[in-house]
């Protein structure tokens, strides 16, 4: 083996035109060592992601009995989807989510913007201001939920005794009411998630030229000026990654709903996934839960195909190939 | 960067400064809240006003938590977490090497799949998984979590690495060869010591997502349950659940916080090299 060795840019090089005899053995036997190599990881991810995926997508459209010996298909169906899109539980699931996800990825682009601005300009500390955002990232969304829900708590929470000291009266049951409890379960995905949002924008931020903004700067530019013509359009392709990966973060929200506000008050704040779960594991309907998951799937590869698009055209394909 | 060069008390109280400070009270009052909360005795976790300052310092929220199997959900996180990471890093490692350095027809649309895999929402998954591992009788078993995460954790694993292989350079690799050394020498001992920082970034990653991962856990392992899930089912077990939540919640930040802290340069790359390296 080690006669036929070449150095893989060599090989590389050697597959454009005319390689010699010798380039082109080694090369295939680079490309078995190459297979071989990542088989085992590629096998897993097949087995455990892509089957499943597919399997749920049969699934989806069949009568799926599920008993104690175990669970058998009893034929197609497109039932499971008819209902489901005839059903207000999903249509209201879909919609949550998606004003959901739009005034969160919203809110905490500006806001990690504006944290990512403010640590740029500060003159030291940086890293331990860093080391703390890094906080909120790495907290299980469990405890930040009972946490939350801690604070809401009419009778002994502090939100209440805020409230009370600011306006006098009494607060309001906040998990009570529908649109109270979507805000609150806003506001603890905005604590949670900021902080991660200002780490990937600083992080764009420190990569724009200092020329650029002593230019502006030379030009006599406002500072918000400035904002607007310079800095926004060089992190663009930044606030695009974060966007994206917000976006279809946010689209699969479970965690926060389910122990914060379980879905209610009724089901005003259930999520397309607490939706799939709760038809899955509380209904025992694994037909219709299938047919809920993949609708969330299929939003989301569809989300993520018209990202890249976008993303491929700002920058150029050589970022994604890279 | 544009510094100013601030002279007397400016340099200490100015614009960013105080922003900062209001930054770090916005993420710390929260987990201040608590940690406080996590050493009141049971009847001030429930007083109302609520109580700023746990005085007297009490441990009934730990020992709650802990009479109620605390230790045991940390056991199966750890083992879980633990196996996962390992066999992510193991296999990330070889796929990310030949991903990034050896001709193979089609590793464009493999790489583009797994950028696509790993944001994909697990609740797809949890179906046929479920009715799968329930014939197999993997229900409430490690591998039933373990499979599944390191699954989900390597397409992440493999860009990462593969950036790695990607940015370092060659001529080590060629002067072990000419010495001699065989290729799985020449890897282990000269191609990969040089993406460590790699390793540790999707190491870390790996043991986060999986130390923090809910959904699959809610669903497959009610038997073992990891902490995610054993917190989320304390309510139903204690009259006053709160202290036990939070001593519990402490118990389990301390570590993952430390150790993010500690590969904090890894972790940032990590979470930027989407957008630096794309």
């Amino acid at each position: 083996m080690a006669t036929t060795e070449i150095p893989a840019r060599d090989v590389a090089a050697a597959r454009k035109p005319a390689p010699s005899r010798r380039a082109r053995t080694s090369n295939r036997h680079y490309a078995r060592v190459g297979w071989g190599f990542s088989s085992p990881a590629l096998v897993v991810i097949g087995a455990f992601t892509i089957f499943p995926i597919i399997f749920a997508v049969v699934l989806s459209f069949e009568n799926v009995n599920v008993t104690a010996a175990g669970f058998s298909l009893q034929g197609a169906t497109v039932g499971n989807y008819h209902d489901m899109v005839s059903s207000g539980l999903w249509r209201h699931a879909l919609w949550f989510t998606t004003i959901y996800t739009v005034v969160t990825v919203a809110v905490e682009l500006a806001l990690g913007t504006i944290f990512a601005l403010v640590l740029e300009r500060l003159s030291g500390g940086r890293g331990i201001m860093m080391a703390l955002l890094l906080i909120p990232w790495s907290l299980i969304t469990v405890i930040s939920a009972e946490l939350w829900s801690y604070i809401y708590n009419p009778t002994y929470g502090i939100l209440s005794e805020i409230w009370h000291a600011v306006t006098g009266g009494s607060a309001p049951n906040v998990l009570g009411y529908p649109l109270d409890a979507t805000i609150a379960l806003m506001f603890a995905d905005v604590w949670k998630t900021t902080p991660f949002v200002a780490i990937i924008v600083l992080a764009g931020l420190v990569m724009i030229p200092t020329e650029m903004f002593e230019a502006a700067e030379v030009d006599g530019a406002s500072g918000w000026k400035t904002f607007w013509r310079v800095t926004v359009p060089l992190l663009r392709p930044t606030l695009g990654i974060a966007v994206l990966f917000r976006v279809l973060q946010a689209f699969g929200l479970f965690d926060l709903p389910y122990v914060l506000t379980g879905g209610g008050p009724g089901t005003s704040t259930q999520s397309l996934a607490m939706l799939g779960y709760n038809t899955m594991f509380t209904n025992i309907d694994f037909g219709p839960g299938a047919a809920v998951a993949v609708s969330t799937a299929v939003i989301v590869l569809i989300l993520c195909l018209v990202f890249l698009r976008a993303f491929k055209q700002q920058v150029g394909k050589e970022t994604i190939s890279a | 960067m544009r510094r100013r060069n601030r002279r007397g008390w400016r340099r200490w109280i100015n614009g960013p400064s105080i922003g900062a400070i209001l930054i770090a009270l916005f993420v710390l009052a929260p987990m201040y809240w608590m940690l406080a909360s996590s050493f009141k005795t049971p009847s001030n976790v429930g007083a109302s006003p609520p109580q700023y300052f746990p005085i007297p310092l009490s441990t009934a929220g730990y020992r709650a938590a802990f009479n109620d199997g605390f230790g045991g959900f940390i056991m199966n996180s750890l083992i879980v977490a633990c196996c996962s990471t390992a066999l992510v890093l193991a296999l990330g490692t070889f796929a990310g090497y030949a991903l990034g350095r050896l001709p193979m027809r089609g590793k464009y649309p493999i790489m583009v799949s797994l950028l696509m895999i790993s944001v994909f929402p697990e609740i797809a998954v949890i179906a046929p998984l479920y009715l799968i591992m329930r014939d197999m009788g993997w229900l409430n078993s490690y591998q039933a979590l373990i499979f599944p995460y390191t699954a989900f954790n390597l397409p992440f694993a493999i860009w990462i690495l593969r950036n790695y292989f990607l940015g370092i350079s060659m001529s080590m690799e060629e002067s072990a060869r000419i010495d001699g050394a065989g290729s799985f020498r020449t890897l282990w001992s000269v191609v990969f010591p040089q993406v460590r920082p790699g390793v540790f970034t999707a190491g870390v990653f790996t043991f986060t997502a999986c130390w923090t991962e809910f959904l699959m856990a809610l669903s497959f392992d009610f038997g073992k349950k990891t902490i995610p899930v054993g917190i989320a089912s304390f309510g139903a077990q204690f009259t006053v659940p709160y202290g036990a939540y939070f001593a519990a919640s402490v118990v389990a930040v301390v570590p993952i916080a430390i150790l993010v802290l500690v590969f904090r340069k890894a972790v940032v790359s990590g979470l930027t090299s989407g957008a630096v390296k794309g």
